[in-house]
Protein backbone atom coordinates (compact mmCIF):
# COMPACT_ATOMS: atom_id res chain seq x y z
CA UNK A 1 0.00 0.00 0.00
CA UNK A 2 1.06 3.57 -0.63
CA UNK A 3 1.84 5.72 2.41
CA UNK A 4 2.28 8.96 0.47
CA UNK A 5 0.87 9.71 -2.97
CA UNK A 6 1.56 13.10 -4.54
CA UNK A 7 0.08 13.90 -7.94
CA UNK A 8 0.98 16.94 -10.03
CA UNK A 9 1.49 19.06 -6.94
CA UNK A 10 2.15 22.76 -7.57
CA UNK A 11 2.58 25.65 -5.19
CA UNK A 12 2.83 29.21 -6.39
CA UNK A 13 3.10 32.15 -4.00
CA UNK A 14 1.34 35.17 -5.41
CA UNK A 15 3.12 38.51 -5.41
CA UNK A 16 6.37 37.36 -3.84
CA UNK A 17 9.61 39.23 -4.36
CA UNK A 18 9.19 42.31 -6.59
CA UNK A 19 5.49 41.51 -6.86
CA UNK A 20 6.23 38.49 -9.06
CA UNK A 21 4.71 35.08 -8.48
CA UNK A 22 7.12 32.52 -7.06
CA UNK A 23 6.68 28.85 -7.86
CA UNK A 24 8.03 26.76 -5.00
CA UNK A 25 6.88 23.35 -6.27
CA UNK A 26 6.18 22.45 -9.94
CA UNK A 27 4.14 19.50 -11.04
CA UNK A 28 5.56 17.11 -8.45
CA UNK A 29 4.42 13.50 -8.54
CA UNK A 30 5.80 10.70 -6.40
CA UNK A 31 4.78 7.73 -4.30
CA UNK A 32 6.24 6.39 -1.10
CA UNK A 33 5.39 2.79 -0.26
CA UNK A 34 4.59 1.61 3.24
CA UNK A 35 7.63 0.38 5.15
CA UNK A 36 10.04 2.42 3.06
CA UNK A 37 12.66 4.95 4.19
CA UNK A 38 12.43 7.65 1.56
CA UNK A 39 15.03 10.40 1.24
CA UNK A 40 13.83 13.76 -0.02
CA UNK A 41 16.85 15.72 -1.21
CA UNK A 42 17.59 19.02 -2.82
CA UNK A 43 19.55 22.23 -2.35
CA UNK A 44 18.12 25.10 -0.29
CA UNK A 45 14.97 26.51 -1.87
CA UNK A 46 14.29 23.32 -3.80
CA UNK A 47 10.75 23.09 -2.40
CA UNK A 48 11.25 20.24 0.08
CA UNK A 49 9.78 22.00 3.11
CA UNK A 50 6.95 23.48 1.03
CA UNK A 51 6.04 19.96 -0.11
CA UNK A 52 6.11 18.74 3.49
CA UNK A 53 3.89 21.64 4.56
CA UNK A 54 1.41 20.67 1.86
CA UNK A 55 1.47 17.06 3.08
CA UNK A 56 0.64 18.35 6.57
CA UNK A 57 -2.15 20.57 5.23
CA UNK A 58 -0.45 23.67 6.65
CA UNK A 59 -0.54 25.25 3.21
CA UNK A 60 -2.82 24.53 0.28
CA UNK A 61 -1.48 23.43 -3.11
CA UNK A 62 -2.18 25.68 -6.08
CA UNK A 63 -2.81 22.54 -8.15
CA UNK A 64 -2.59 18.82 -7.64
CA UNK A 65 -3.42 16.47 -4.83
CA UNK A 66 -1.68 14.73 -1.96
CA UNK A 67 -2.85 11.65 -0.10
CA UNK A 68 -1.61 9.90 3.03
CA UNK A 69 -2.60 6.24 3.32
CA UNK A 70 -5.21 6.83 0.64
CA UNK A 71 -6.86 9.72 2.49
CA UNK A 72 -6.64 13.33 1.30
CA UNK A 73 -4.26 15.37 3.46
CA UNK A 74 -7.15 17.65 4.44
CA UNK A 75 -8.63 14.77 6.46
CA UNK A 76 -7.42 15.38 10.03
CA UNK A 77 -8.16 11.78 11.03
CA UNK A 78 -5.20 10.57 8.98
CA UNK A 79 -2.91 12.50 11.35
CA UNK A 80 -3.45 9.70 13.88
CA UNK A 81 -1.03 7.71 11.73
CA UNK A 82 1.41 10.57 11.23
CA UNK A 83 4.35 11.92 13.22
CA UNK A 84 6.13 15.11 12.19
CA UNK A 85 9.42 16.71 13.16
CA UNK A 86 9.95 20.18 11.63
CA UNK A 87 13.22 21.64 10.44
CA UNK A 88 13.46 24.17 13.26
CA UNK A 89 11.76 22.63 16.26
CA UNK A 90 9.64 25.34 17.83
CA UNK A 91 8.08 23.91 20.92
CA UNK A 92 5.69 25.25 23.55
CA UNK A 93 8.69 26.20 25.67
CA UNK A 94 6.76 27.07 28.83
CA UNK A 95 6.33 23.35 29.56
CA UNK A 96 8.89 21.03 31.06
CA UNK A 97 9.86 18.10 28.85
CA UNK A 98 7.50 15.61 30.46
CA UNK A 99 4.50 17.99 30.50
CA UNK A 100 5.10 18.81 26.84
CA UNK A 101 4.95 15.15 25.88
CA UNK A 102 1.86 14.70 28.07
CA UNK A 103 0.20 17.61 26.26
CA UNK A 104 0.92 16.12 22.83
CA UNK A 105 -0.15 12.68 24.05
CA UNK A 106 -3.48 14.26 25.03
CA UNK A 107 -3.86 15.74 21.56
CA UNK A 108 -3.22 12.27 20.11
CA UNK A 109 -6.01 10.98 22.35
CA UNK A 110 -3.64 8.54 24.02
CA UNK A 111 -5.36 6.56 26.81
CA UNK A 112 -4.41 7.81 30.29
CA UNK A 113 -3.28 4.31 31.29
CA UNK A 114 -0.54 4.03 28.66
CA UNK A 115 0.50 7.69 28.59
CA UNK A 116 3.00 7.82 31.50
CA UNK A 117 4.72 4.61 30.43
CA UNK A 118 5.03 5.76 26.81
CA UNK A 119 6.35 9.19 27.84
CA UNK A 120 8.93 7.58 30.13
CA UNK A 121 9.94 5.13 27.42
CA UNK A 122 10.61 7.93 24.94
CA UNK A 123 12.42 10.11 27.46
CA UNK A 124 14.69 7.15 28.17
CA UNK A 125 15.17 6.26 24.50
CA UNK A 126 16.23 9.81 23.66
CA UNK A 127 18.41 10.31 26.75
CA UNK A 128 16.17 13.01 28.16
CA UNK A 129 15.32 11.39 31.49
CA UNK A 130 17.56 13.81 33.37
CA UNK A 131 15.93 16.82 31.69
CA UNK A 132 12.33 15.61 31.95
CA UNK A 133 11.42 18.17 34.62
CA UNK A 134 13.45 21.00 33.09
CA UNK A 135 11.69 23.83 31.19
CA UNK A 136 11.94 23.30 27.42
CA UNK A 137 13.08 26.94 27.05
CA UNK A 138 16.27 25.92 28.89
CA UNK A 139 16.98 23.04 26.49
CA UNK A 140 19.96 23.11 24.15
CA UNK A 141 19.32 22.82 20.39
CA UNK A 142 20.17 19.13 20.43
CA UNK A 143 17.84 18.46 23.37
CA UNK A 144 15.03 20.39 21.69
CA UNK A 145 15.58 18.29 18.56
CA UNK A 146 15.40 15.10 20.63
CA UNK A 147 12.22 16.11 22.47
CA UNK A 148 10.81 17.11 19.08
CA UNK A 149 11.60 13.64 17.80
CA UNK A 150 9.98 12.15 20.92
CA UNK A 151 6.72 14.01 20.24
CA UNK A 152 6.77 12.77 16.65
CA UNK A 153 7.07 9.14 17.80
CA UNK A 154 4.75 9.52 20.78
CA UNK A 155 1.67 7.80 19.35
CA UNK A 156 3.72 5.19 17.48
CA UNK A 157 2.71 6.55 14.05
CA UNK A 158 2.90 4.50 10.86
CA UNK A 159 4.45 7.38 8.95
CA UNK A 160 7.15 9.76 10.15
CA UNK A 161 7.81 12.96 8.22
CA UNK A 162 11.18 14.34 9.29
CA UNK A 163 12.46 17.66 7.98
CA UNK A 164 16.23 17.99 8.54
CA UNK A 165 16.03 15.84 11.67
CA UNK A 166 19.72 15.69 12.53
CA UNK A 167 20.70 19.27 11.79
CA UNK A 168 21.26 20.12 15.48
CA UNK A 169 22.60 16.78 16.64
CA UNK A 170 26.20 15.89 17.43
CA UNK A 171 27.79 12.78 15.82
CA UNK A 172 26.76 10.56 18.74
CA UNK A 173 23.19 11.88 18.56
CA UNK A 174 23.16 11.28 14.80
CA UNK A 175 24.29 7.70 15.22
CA UNK A 176 21.61 7.07 17.87
CA UNK A 177 19.02 8.71 15.66
CA UNK A 178 20.04 6.53 12.70
CA UNK A 179 19.75 3.41 14.84
CA UNK A 180 16.24 4.44 15.92
CA UNK A 181 15.20 4.94 12.29
CA UNK A 182 16.57 1.54 11.29
CA UNK A 183 14.67 -0.03 14.20
CA UNK A 184 11.49 1.78 13.14
CA UNK A 185 11.94 0.51 9.59
CA UNK A 186 12.39 -3.02 10.94
CA UNK A 187 9.01 -2.58 12.62
CA UNK A 188 7.45 -1.67 9.28
CA UNK A 189 7.17 2.11 9.73
CA UNK A 190 7.38 4.44 6.75
CA UNK A 191 9.86 7.30 7.04
CA UNK A 192 9.94 10.34 4.77
CA UNK A 193 13.15 12.19 5.52
CA UNK A 194 14.36 15.47 4.12
CA UNK A 195 18.06 16.04 4.73
CA UNK A 196 21.17 17.78 3.51
CA UNK A 197 23.43 15.16 5.01
CA UNK A 198 23.81 12.90 1.98
CA UNK A 199 26.00 10.28 3.69
CA UNK A 200 23.27 9.78 6.28
CA UNK A 201 20.53 9.42 3.68
CA UNK A 202 22.72 7.03 1.70
CA UNK A 203 23.10 4.77 4.73
CA UNK A 204 19.45 4.44 5.65
CA UNK A 205 17.22 5.25 2.67
CA UNK A 206 15.67 2.69 0.36
CA UNK A 207 14.81 5.27 -2.29
CA UNK A 208 15.51 8.94 -2.83
CA UNK A 209 14.00 11.83 -4.76
CA UNK A 210 16.09 14.82 -5.81
CA UNK A 211 14.41 18.17 -6.20
CA UNK A 212 15.69 21.43 -7.63
CA UNK A 213 13.77 24.67 -8.09
CA UNK A 214 10.58 22.85 -7.21
CA UNK A 215 11.04 20.21 -9.93
CA UNK A 216 11.64 16.54 -9.43
CA UNK A 217 14.99 15.73 -11.05
CA UNK A 218 15.49 12.07 -10.16
CA UNK A 219 13.71 9.38 -8.17
CA UNK A 220 14.62 5.78 -7.43
CA UNK A 221 16.95 3.47 -5.53
CA UNK A 222 20.67 4.29 -5.48
CA UNK A 223 21.46 1.59 -8.03
CA UNK A 224 18.64 2.81 -10.29
CA UNK A 225 19.91 6.35 -10.11
CA UNK A 226 23.55 5.47 -10.58
CA UNK A 227 24.17 6.47 -14.21
CA UNK A 228 27.15 4.67 -15.77
CA UNK A 229 27.73 1.62 -13.61
CA UNK A 230 31.38 1.13 -12.75
CA UNK A 231 32.59 -2.45 -13.30
CA UNK A 232 35.64 -4.08 -11.71
CA UNK A 233 37.11 -7.12 -13.43
CA UNK A 234 39.36 -9.30 -11.31
CA UNK A 235 41.94 -11.36 -13.26
CA UNK A 236 44.67 -13.86 -12.35
CA UNK A 237 47.49 -12.72 -14.68
CA UNK A 238 48.25 -9.66 -16.72
CA UNK A 239 50.30 -10.38 -19.85
CA UNK A 240 52.35 -7.50 -21.28
CA UNK A 241 50.25 -7.11 -24.49
CA UNK A 242 47.09 -6.72 -22.38
CA UNK A 243 48.73 -4.10 -20.19
CA UNK A 244 49.89 -2.32 -23.33
CA UNK A 245 46.38 -2.42 -24.74
CA UNK A 246 44.88 -1.08 -21.48
CA UNK A 247 47.21 1.92 -21.26
CA UNK A 248 45.48 3.45 -24.27
CA UNK A 249 42.09 3.34 -22.47
CA UNK A 250 40.52 4.99 -19.41
CA UNK A 251 40.58 1.69 -17.52
CA UNK A 252 42.43 1.74 -14.19
CA UNK A 253 44.60 -1.24 -13.25
CA UNK A 254 45.49 -1.94 -9.63
CA UNK A 255 47.59 -4.67 -8.10
CA UNK A 256 46.87 -5.21 -4.44
CA UNK A 257 47.83 -8.28 -2.36
CA UNK A 258 48.39 -10.30 -5.52
CA UNK A 259 44.92 -9.41 -6.84
CA UNK A 260 44.75 -7.65 -10.21
CA UNK A 261 41.71 -5.44 -10.75
CA UNK A 262 40.70 -3.54 -13.89
CA UNK A 263 38.21 -0.71 -13.13
CA UNK A 264 36.00 0.25 -16.09
CA UNK A 265 34.06 3.53 -15.54
CA UNK A 266 31.46 2.77 -18.22
CA UNK A 267 29.75 -0.06 -20.05
CA UNK A 268 31.40 0.57 -23.42
CA UNK A 269 34.89 0.36 -21.98
CA UNK A 270 33.98 -2.79 -20.07
CA UNK A 271 33.04 -4.50 -23.32
CA UNK A 272 36.27 -3.53 -25.08
CA UNK A 273 38.38 -4.64 -22.07
CA UNK A 274 36.56 -7.98 -21.97
CA UNK A 275 37.28 -8.45 -25.71
CA UNK A 276 40.96 -7.66 -25.15
CA UNK A 277 41.19 -10.16 -22.28
CA UNK A 278 39.44 -12.77 -24.37
CA UNK A 279 41.86 -12.25 -27.29
CA UNK A 280 44.79 -12.98 -24.96
CA UNK A 281 42.95 -15.80 -23.19
CA UNK A 282 43.03 -14.11 -19.80
CA UNK A 283 40.43 -15.56 -17.46
CA UNK A 284 38.12 -13.18 -15.60
CA UNK A 285 37.91 -14.53 -12.07
CA UNK A 286 35.28 -12.15 -10.74
CA UNK A 287 33.12 -9.24 -11.92
CA UNK A 288 32.06 -6.59 -9.40
CA UNK A 289 29.64 -3.74 -10.01
CA UNK A 290 30.15 -0.48 -8.17
CA UNK A 291 27.31 2.12 -8.05
CA UNK A 292 27.86 5.86 -7.77
CA UNK A 293 27.78 7.41 -4.33
CA UNK A 294 24.69 9.48 -3.46
CA UNK A 295 26.84 12.57 -3.53
CA UNK A 296 27.91 11.80 -7.10
CA UNK A 297 24.30 11.12 -8.08
CA UNK A 298 23.13 14.29 -6.36
CA UNK A 299 25.63 16.57 -8.05
CA UNK A 300 25.10 14.96 -11.43
CA UNK A 301 21.33 15.51 -11.03
CA UNK A 302 21.26 19.17 -10.16
CA UNK A 303 22.29 22.18 -12.17
CA UNK A 304 25.17 23.85 -10.33
CA UNK A 305 24.33 27.34 -9.04
CA UNK A 306 25.98 30.23 -10.92
CA UNK A 307 29.40 31.16 -9.50
CA UNK A 308 29.56 34.43 -7.59
CA UNK B 1 -14.61 18.58 22.83
CA UNK B 2 -11.65 17.07 24.67
CA UNK B 3 -9.23 18.48 22.10
CA UNK B 4 -10.82 21.95 22.35
CA UNK B 5 -10.40 21.90 26.13
CA UNK B 6 -6.81 20.70 25.81
CA UNK B 7 -5.96 23.53 23.42
CA UNK B 8 -7.79 25.97 25.73
CA UNK B 9 -5.84 24.65 28.73
CA UNK B 10 -2.59 25.07 26.85
CA UNK B 11 -3.66 28.57 25.85
CA UNK B 12 -4.33 29.52 29.49
CA UNK B 13 -1.01 28.02 30.56
CA UNK B 14 0.78 29.96 27.82
CA UNK B 15 -0.98 33.22 28.76
CA UNK B 16 0.01 32.82 32.40
CA UNK B 17 3.62 32.70 31.21
CA UNK B 18 3.27 35.92 29.20
CA UNK B 19 5.13 38.65 31.07
CA UNK B 20 3.48 41.44 29.08
CA UNK B 21 0.01 40.16 29.85
CA UNK B 22 0.75 39.72 33.55
CA UNK B 23 2.27 43.21 33.55
CA UNK B 24 -0.89 44.63 31.96
CA UNK B 25 -3.11 42.88 34.49
CA UNK B 26 -0.99 43.97 37.44
CA UNK B 27 -0.79 47.54 36.15
CA UNK B 28 -4.56 47.62 35.78
CA UNK B 29 -5.03 46.28 39.30
CA UNK B 30 -2.47 48.68 40.77
CA UNK B 31 -4.08 51.66 39.01
CA UNK B 32 -7.50 50.60 40.27
CA UNK B 33 -6.28 50.34 43.84
CA UNK B 34 -4.44 53.65 43.60
CA UNK B 35 -7.44 55.49 42.15
CA UNK B 36 -9.82 53.94 44.68
CA UNK B 37 -7.59 54.85 47.61
CA UNK B 38 -7.32 58.46 46.36
CA UNK B 39 -11.07 58.72 45.88
CA UNK B 40 -11.68 57.10 49.25
CA UNK B 41 -9.44 59.69 50.90
CA UNK B 42 -11.39 62.45 49.15
CA UNK B 43 -14.62 61.01 50.50
CA UNK B 44 -13.16 60.84 54.01
CA UNK B 45 -12.10 64.46 53.70
CA UNK B 46 -15.70 65.43 52.90
CA UNK B 47 -16.87 63.50 55.97
CA UNK B 48 -14.16 65.11 58.07
CA UNK B 49 -14.98 68.63 56.93
CA UNK B 50 -18.66 68.01 57.70
CA UNK B 51 -17.78 66.70 61.17
CA UNK B 52 -15.60 69.77 61.78
CA UNK B 53 -18.55 72.04 60.89
CA UNK B 54 -21.01 70.11 63.07
CA UNK B 55 -20.22 71.86 66.48
CA UNK B 56 -20.72 75.21 64.75
CA UNK B 57 -24.10 74.11 63.50
CA UNK B 58 -25.05 72.85 66.97
CA UNK B 59 -24.16 76.21 68.54
CA UNK B 60 -26.96 77.76 66.50
CA UNK B 61 -29.38 75.18 67.78
CA UNK B 62 -31.43 77.76 69.62
CA UNK B 63 -31.78 80.24 66.80
CA UNK B 64 -33.76 78.27 64.18
CA UNK B 65 -30.75 76.55 62.72
CA UNK B 66 -32.56 73.23 62.30
CA UNK B 67 -33.31 74.04 58.65
CA UNK B 68 -29.66 74.85 57.94
CA UNK B 69 -28.62 71.61 59.56
CA UNK B 70 -30.93 69.66 57.26
CA UNK B 71 -29.53 71.49 54.27
CA UNK B 72 -26.03 70.66 55.42
CA UNK B 73 -26.98 67.06 55.85
CA UNK B 74 -28.46 66.96 52.38
CA UNK B 75 -25.35 68.57 50.98
CA UNK B 76 -23.20 66.13 52.88
CA UNK B 77 -25.18 63.16 51.62
CA UNK B 78 -24.97 64.45 48.06
CA UNK B 79 -21.22 64.98 48.34
CA UNK B 80 -20.68 61.53 49.84
CA UNK B 81 -22.86 59.93 47.18
CA UNK B 82 -20.98 61.78 44.47
CA UNK B 83 -17.67 60.67 45.92
CA UNK B 84 -18.90 57.06 46.20
CA UNK B 85 -20.15 57.13 42.61
CA UNK B 86 -16.84 58.62 41.54
CA UNK B 87 -14.93 55.85 43.30
CA UNK B 88 -17.08 53.17 41.72
CA UNK B 89 -17.01 54.77 38.26
CA UNK B 90 -13.25 55.17 38.48
CA UNK B 91 -12.86 51.60 39.66
CA UNK B 92 -15.00 50.41 36.78
CA UNK B 93 -13.34 52.71 34.22
CA UNK B 94 -9.84 51.49 34.97
CA UNK B 95 -10.69 47.79 35.25
CA UNK B 96 -12.77 48.02 32.08
CA UNK B 97 -10.08 49.79 30.06
CA UNK B 98 -7.35 47.51 31.43
CA UNK B 99 -9.53 44.49 30.68
CA UNK B 100 -10.10 45.69 27.12
CA UNK B 101 -6.36 45.98 26.57
CA UNK B 102 -5.83 42.54 28.06
CA UNK B 103 -8.61 41.07 25.88
CA UNK B 104 -7.23 42.67 22.73
CA UNK B 105 -3.76 41.38 23.53
CA UNK B 106 -4.96 37.84 24.29
CA UNK B 107 -7.30 37.35 21.36
CA UNK B 108 -5.34 39.14 18.65
CA UNK B 109 -2.18 37.16 19.42
CA UNK B 110 -3.86 33.82 20.18
CA UNK B 111 -3.39 32.36 16.70
CA UNK B 112 -0.92 34.87 15.27
CA UNK B 113 1.75 34.13 17.89
CA UNK B 114 1.42 30.37 17.30
CA UNK B 115 1.95 30.93 13.57
CA UNK B 116 4.87 33.31 14.18
CA UNK B 117 6.61 30.94 16.61
CA UNK B 118 5.85 27.89 14.46
CA UNK B 119 4.28 25.92 17.31
CA UNK B 120 1.04 25.59 15.34
CA UNK B 121 2.80 23.20 12.94
CA UNK B 122 3.34 20.61 15.65
CA UNK B 123 -0.14 21.03 17.13
CA UNK B 124 -1.85 20.64 13.76
CA UNK B 125 0.33 17.66 12.84
CA UNK B 126 -1.61 15.83 15.56
CA UNK B 127 -5.22 14.80 14.96
CA UNK B 128 -6.40 18.34 15.72
CA UNK B 129 -8.64 20.06 13.20
CA UNK B 130 -8.34 23.75 12.48
CA UNK B 131 -11.73 24.54 13.97
CA UNK B 132 -10.84 22.68 17.18
CA UNK B 133 -7.64 24.68 17.40
CA UNK B 134 -9.33 28.05 16.85
CA UNK B 135 -12.19 27.35 19.23
CA UNK B 136 -9.73 26.07 21.83
CA UNK B 137 -7.72 29.27 21.55
CA UNK B 138 -10.85 31.39 21.91
CA UNK B 139 -12.05 29.36 24.88
CA UNK B 140 -8.67 29.79 26.59
CA UNK B 141 -9.01 33.56 26.19
CA UNK B 142 -12.59 33.45 27.52
CA UNK B 143 -11.39 31.59 30.62
CA UNK B 144 -8.67 34.17 31.31
CA UNK B 145 -11.12 37.06 30.79
CA UNK B 146 -13.66 35.34 33.07
CA UNK B 147 -10.92 35.16 35.70
CA UNK B 148 -10.21 38.85 35.21
CA UNK B 149 -13.92 39.77 35.53
CA UNK B 150 -14.20 37.59 38.63
CA UNK B 151 -11.16 39.20 40.25
CA UNK B 152 -12.50 42.70 39.50
CA UNK B 153 -15.93 41.71 40.89
CA UNK B 154 -14.42 40.33 44.07
CA UNK B 155 -12.10 43.35 44.37
CA UNK B 156 -14.99 45.80 44.17
CA UNK B 157 -16.93 43.79 46.75
CA UNK B 158 -13.97 43.73 49.14
CA UNK B 159 -13.36 47.41 48.53
CA UNK B 160 -16.99 48.35 49.18
CA UNK B 161 -17.01 46.31 52.39
CA UNK B 162 -13.74 47.67 53.75
CA UNK B 163 -14.35 51.29 52.74
CA UNK B 164 -18.08 51.37 53.58
CA UNK B 165 -19.03 52.30 50.04
CA UNK B 166 -22.57 51.37 49.12
CA UNK B 167 -22.55 49.76 45.67
CA UNK B 168 -25.03 51.19 43.21
CA UNK B 169 -27.16 49.08 40.90
CA UNK B 170 -25.14 49.72 37.75
CA UNK B 171 -21.80 48.67 39.24
CA UNK B 172 -23.27 45.35 40.37
CA UNK B 173 -23.69 44.32 36.74
CA UNK B 174 -20.45 45.88 35.56
CA UNK B 175 -18.17 42.77 35.77
CA UNK B 176 -20.62 40.77 33.65
CA UNK B 177 -21.17 43.54 31.09
CA UNK B 178 -17.45 44.26 31.00
CA UNK B 179 -16.84 40.55 30.37
CA UNK B 180 -19.39 40.51 27.51
CA UNK B 181 -17.82 43.61 25.96
CA UNK B 182 -14.34 42.11 26.19
CA UNK B 183 -15.48 38.91 24.51
CA UNK B 184 -16.98 40.97 21.68
CA UNK B 185 -13.76 42.95 21.32
CA UNK B 186 -11.75 39.74 21.50
CA UNK B 187 -13.75 37.88 18.88
CA UNK B 188 -13.43 40.78 16.45
CA UNK B 189 -9.71 41.17 17.20
CA UNK B 190 -9.20 37.44 16.65
CA UNK B 191 -11.01 37.56 13.31
CA UNK B 192 -9.05 40.61 12.13
CA UNK B 193 -5.74 39.11 13.28
CA UNK B 194 -6.28 36.35 10.69
CA UNK B 195 -6.02 38.99 7.99
CA UNK B 196 -3.50 41.48 9.39
CA UNK B 197 -0.86 42.17 12.04
CA UNK B 198 -2.21 41.68 15.59
CA UNK B 199 -1.48 45.28 16.61
CA UNK B 200 -3.43 46.70 13.66
CA UNK B 201 -6.18 44.15 14.34
CA UNK B 202 -6.38 45.27 17.99
CA UNK B 203 -6.54 48.97 17.13
CA UNK B 204 -9.19 48.38 14.47
CA UNK B 205 -11.24 46.16 16.77
CA UNK B 206 -11.13 48.77 19.56
CA UNK B 207 -12.17 51.67 17.34
CA UNK B 208 -14.73 49.71 15.35
CA UNK B 209 -17.51 50.49 17.84
CA UNK B 210 -20.63 52.24 16.55
CA UNK B 211 -20.28 54.88 19.27
CA UNK B 212 -18.44 57.07 16.78
CA UNK B 213 -21.44 57.27 14.45
CA UNK B 214 -24.88 58.85 14.67
CA UNK B 215 -28.13 56.91 14.47
CA UNK B 216 -28.57 58.14 10.89
CA UNK B 217 -25.34 56.57 9.72
CA UNK B 218 -25.76 52.98 8.40
CA UNK B 219 -22.44 52.08 10.05
CA UNK B 220 -24.15 52.55 13.41
CA UNK B 221 -26.21 49.43 12.71
CA UNK B 222 -23.35 47.41 11.24
CA UNK B 223 -20.59 48.02 13.76
CA UNK B 224 -20.55 46.52 17.25
CA UNK B 225 -22.29 48.57 19.94
CA UNK B 226 -19.65 48.48 22.67
CA UNK B 227 -20.89 51.65 24.34
CA UNK B 228 -24.10 49.96 25.50
CA UNK B 229 -21.96 47.78 27.73
CA UNK B 230 -20.14 50.73 29.22
CA UNK B 231 -21.70 51.53 32.60
CA UNK B 232 -19.26 54.33 33.50
CA UNK B 233 -21.79 57.20 33.19
CA UNK B 234 -24.58 55.13 34.68
CA UNK B 235 -22.42 54.48 37.74
CA UNK B 236 -21.42 58.13 37.91
CA UNK B 237 -25.04 59.28 37.67
CA UNK B 238 -26.24 56.52 39.95
CA UNK B 239 -28.73 55.29 37.30
CA UNK B 240 -30.34 51.88 37.41
CA UNK B 241 -29.76 49.00 35.00
CA UNK B 242 -32.72 46.71 34.40
CA UNK B 243 -32.24 42.99 34.43
CA UNK B 244 -34.08 42.96 31.10
CA UNK B 245 -31.40 45.23 29.62
CA UNK B 246 -28.67 42.94 30.91
CA UNK B 247 -30.36 39.93 29.27
CA UNK B 248 -30.77 41.85 26.03
CA UNK B 249 -27.11 42.94 26.03
CA UNK B 250 -25.93 39.42 26.86
CA UNK B 251 -27.90 38.01 23.92
CA UNK B 252 -26.52 40.72 21.65
CA UNK B 253 -22.94 39.89 22.74
CA UNK B 254 -23.52 36.14 22.26
CA UNK B 255 -24.93 36.76 18.81
CA UNK B 256 -22.01 39.00 17.87
CA UNK B 257 -19.38 36.56 19.17
CA UNK B 258 -20.97 33.64 17.30
CA UNK B 259 -20.97 35.59 14.02
CA UNK B 260 -17.34 36.67 14.51
CA UNK B 261 -16.26 33.11 15.36
CA UNK B 262 -18.02 31.70 12.30
CA UNK B 263 -16.26 34.24 10.11
CA UNK B 264 -12.95 33.47 11.82
CA UNK B 265 -13.46 29.72 11.25
CA UNK B 266 -14.24 30.35 7.60
CA UNK B 267 -11.06 32.40 7.20
CA UNK B 268 -8.88 30.04 9.26
CA UNK B 269 -10.03 27.00 7.24
CA UNK B 270 -7.95 28.09 4.25
CA UNK B 271 -5.29 30.25 5.89
CA UNK B 272 -1.67 29.42 5.13
CA UNK B 273 -0.10 28.57 8.47
CA UNK B 274 3.61 29.01 7.84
Amino acid sequence: MTAIRIENLCKTYRGGQNGKDTTAVRDLSLEVKEGEIFGFLGPNGAGKTTTIHMLLNLIRPTHGTAHLFGQPVTDTAVHRRLGYLPESVNLHDYYCGRSLLNFYAGLCDMPAKVKPARVNELLKLLNLEGAAEKRVSKYSKGMAQRIGFAQAMLHDPDLLILDEPTASLDPVGRKEFRDILIELKRRGKTIFISSHILSEVETICDRVAILQNGELKRIGTLSELSSGKITKLVIKSLPAPVLEGLTATAAEVTLLHGRITIRCPDEELRQSVEELLCQHQVEIVQTETEVQSLEEIFFSSITPPPKL
Amino acid sequence: MKIIFLVAGDSIYALLHQRLLLGLMLASLALTIFFSVVMSKARNQITQSFSDNQPMTNSFAFGGTNQMSQADQRKFREQVEQASSGIQAGFYGITSFGGSLVALFIFSTAVASEIRRGTIRLTLSKPVSRHQFLLGKYLGGVAVMAGYALVSGVAILIFSQTQNVELNSAIKWSPWLMFCRQLMLGSLAMLLSLFMHPIIASVLAYFAGNGFYSLHNPLYYLLPGYQDFNVFFKVLEGSLINFKDVVYLSLYATDFVIIMLLLALWRFRTKELV
